[in-house]
């Protein structure tokens, strides 16, 4: 079940000509989720750097 | 009864301490989880036979799909307890959550999309299923932009739940119609993306990355629920004694 | 009886309110045929989707201020304080509206019809198709201005667009149907099944939505 499904890295990027779509794919979701992490966990520091100077 | 549990146990302040507790184990094992299978679907797993490598958009596109849906379901029942109960939490919820969906119908549509190019030939089919997804979209910005329309933030609410509510009855309704409509040009190519049995050796990375990816949904979800309290509550003492 | 007659006095004395959204579907469908070259099997062609799109943003133009000057004015808290039922008022509200703004223009579109297709049954059954859809629009539009009371109508017409899409698929689905000679009765009573449910609910959710704006 675990086979390596490339003969070489390269490959594995290329995917026979589908490799552009696919990790493009992969990049957009990757981004979207860290960015949405990322902006949440600044907008909470904020709020709690605010809550501190304010008391 | 119903009421005193939800009363007791949705508190923002026993909400926010309980979640801190488990946040950090679901986001590692989710996250984990996630990697896995995604690594597992894309490099590890055999080419398919009709789509080529293209299918491994599949690891990607599906849970973001199957996400988007059930967020707004989610989020359907949220509404639901805020307007007879009055819990304040699940008003919370409401707003918390539908930036989330809006990102996870995005990722569902486009990623689609993407997949159509190799698969279909076209990037945009007017069918069913991607319609009715735009559409979902189109609701997730008209909900966001209705809540950030209004200052007064319980007023907001609940106009948003009733919203929701109404939005909700009219997603199957949606779904159902968009099926009749398509039913006059249907392009046999369509049917490709459904296979009705699907091989385990596809499938088991399939069900990690759905598992994994609603893991960490649900830890966004966490944050931004963490953000609207602090947000909406950042007057009460108890919040400023927690930071 | 006296709700009807008054709201009725209300609404013709806003000539922009109701002659507005008549004159603006009348506009799109003069202006229909100018932007297609004079060959009969080009008009039909896009016709029907076209008239059905314009019975949906003439509806979105009539239900603009529905609530807005009600609002400004205190009837809306009066109406609630008292001992009327306030759903049962926003019902008649829209009759009134359908009555004065639907119907014509379905009226109007069974008259285009028949001038661009010279079809007289098939224009004749589009009539009750679009009594049918107007008010089924209407309802829909005016939940989305009660949500956006005071905010502007473009905000209520985005959020309940989405709504109104399965209607406008059943419509073409029946206009297709009406083409081909299929009975096309059962669209007509798909719609009003649609159309007697949201009758009863809306009305009772426009009253909870208006009744959150005034606390």
């Amino acid at each position: 079940m675990f086979e390596f499904a490339f003969s070489s890295v390269r490959e594995a990027i290329y995917m026979n000509g589908h490799g552009v779509y696919v990790w493009t794919v992969f990049l957009i979701v990757i981004t979207n989720i860290t960015y949405f992490f990322i902006n949440y966990k600044n907008k909470i520091n904020k709020i709690k750097k605010k809550l501190d100077a304010s008391s | 009864m119903i009421k005193r549990f939800i009363h007791q146990f949705a508190s923002p302040k026993t909400y926010l301490f309980q979640v801190n507790k488990i946040y950090r184990y679901i986001f590692y094992i989710s996250l984990i989880i996630y990697l896995f299978s995604l690594t597992w679907g894309l490099l590890f797993t055999p080419e398919d036979f009709v789509q080529g490598n293209s299918y491994r958009i599949i690891y990607l596109h599906v849970p973001a799909s199957f996400m988007s849906q059930s967020l707004y379901a989610i989020m359907a029942i949220t509404s639901i307890t805020y307007l007879i109960w009055r819990v304040k939490l699940a008003a919370y919820f409401i707003i918390a959550i539908a930036p989330i969906g809006a990102m996870t119908t995005f990722i569902a549509l486009i990623s689609g999309s993407i997949w159509g190019i190799p698969t279909w030939g076209t990037w945009w089919q007017w069918d069913a299923r991607i319609t009715s997804t735009l559409i979902l979209f189109i609701m997730y910005l008209g909900l966001i932009s209705l809540h950030n329309s209004f200052s007064n933030h319980e007023k907001a609410d609940k106009l948003l739940s009733w919203l929701v509510i109404v939005g909700f009855v009219n997603i199957p309704i949606i779904k159902k119609s968009v099926d009749w409509w398509s039913t006059l040009h249907q392009s046999a190519s369509i049917t490709l993306t459904d296979k009705p049995s699907i091989d385990p050796s596809m499938l088991y990375p399939l069900i990690g990355c759905i598992i994994g990816f609603f893991g960490l949904i649900i830890c966004l979800v966490i944050l931004s629920s963490k953000y609207q309290i602090f947000k909406r509550e950042r007057k009460k003492s108890w919040v400023k004694e927690y930071v | 009886m006296k709700i009807f007659y008054l709201e009725h006095l209300k609404l013709r004395k806003k000539t922009r309110s109701w002659l507005g959204p008549i004159l603006v579907f009348s506009l799109i469908m003069i202006a229909y045929p100018l932007t297609v070259e004079f060959l009969q099997t080009n008009l039909e062609k896009g016709f029907y989707s076209l008239l059905w799109i314009s019975i949906l943003l003439s509806m979105m133009l009539a239900t603009e201020d529905i609530f807005l000057e009600d609002f400004s004015d205190g009837t809306l808290e009066q109406t609630i304080i008292s001992n009327t039922s306030f759903p049962l008022l926003i019902a008649k509200k829209i009759f009134i509206y359908w009555l004065m703004i639907g119907v014509p223009i379905s009226f109007l579109s069974f008259l285009f019809s028949l001038s661009l297709t010279q079809d007289f049954n098939l224009s004749l059954s589009i009539f009750p198709l679009s009594v049918v859809s107007s008010y089924i629009f209407l309802n829909l539009f005016v939940f989305g201005n009660a949500l956006s009371l005071n905010k502007g109508s473009v905000l209520g017409a985005i959020i309940t667009m989405p709504l109104a899409l399965p209607v406008l698929i059943i419509l073409g689905k029946s206009v297709i149907a009406i083409e081909f000679g299929i009975n096309y009765v059962e669209f007509l009573l798909l719609l009003l099944g649609i159309l007697s449910i949201i009758i009863t609910i809306v009305p009772f959710i426009i009253s909870y939505v208006i009744k959150a704006h005034l606390e």
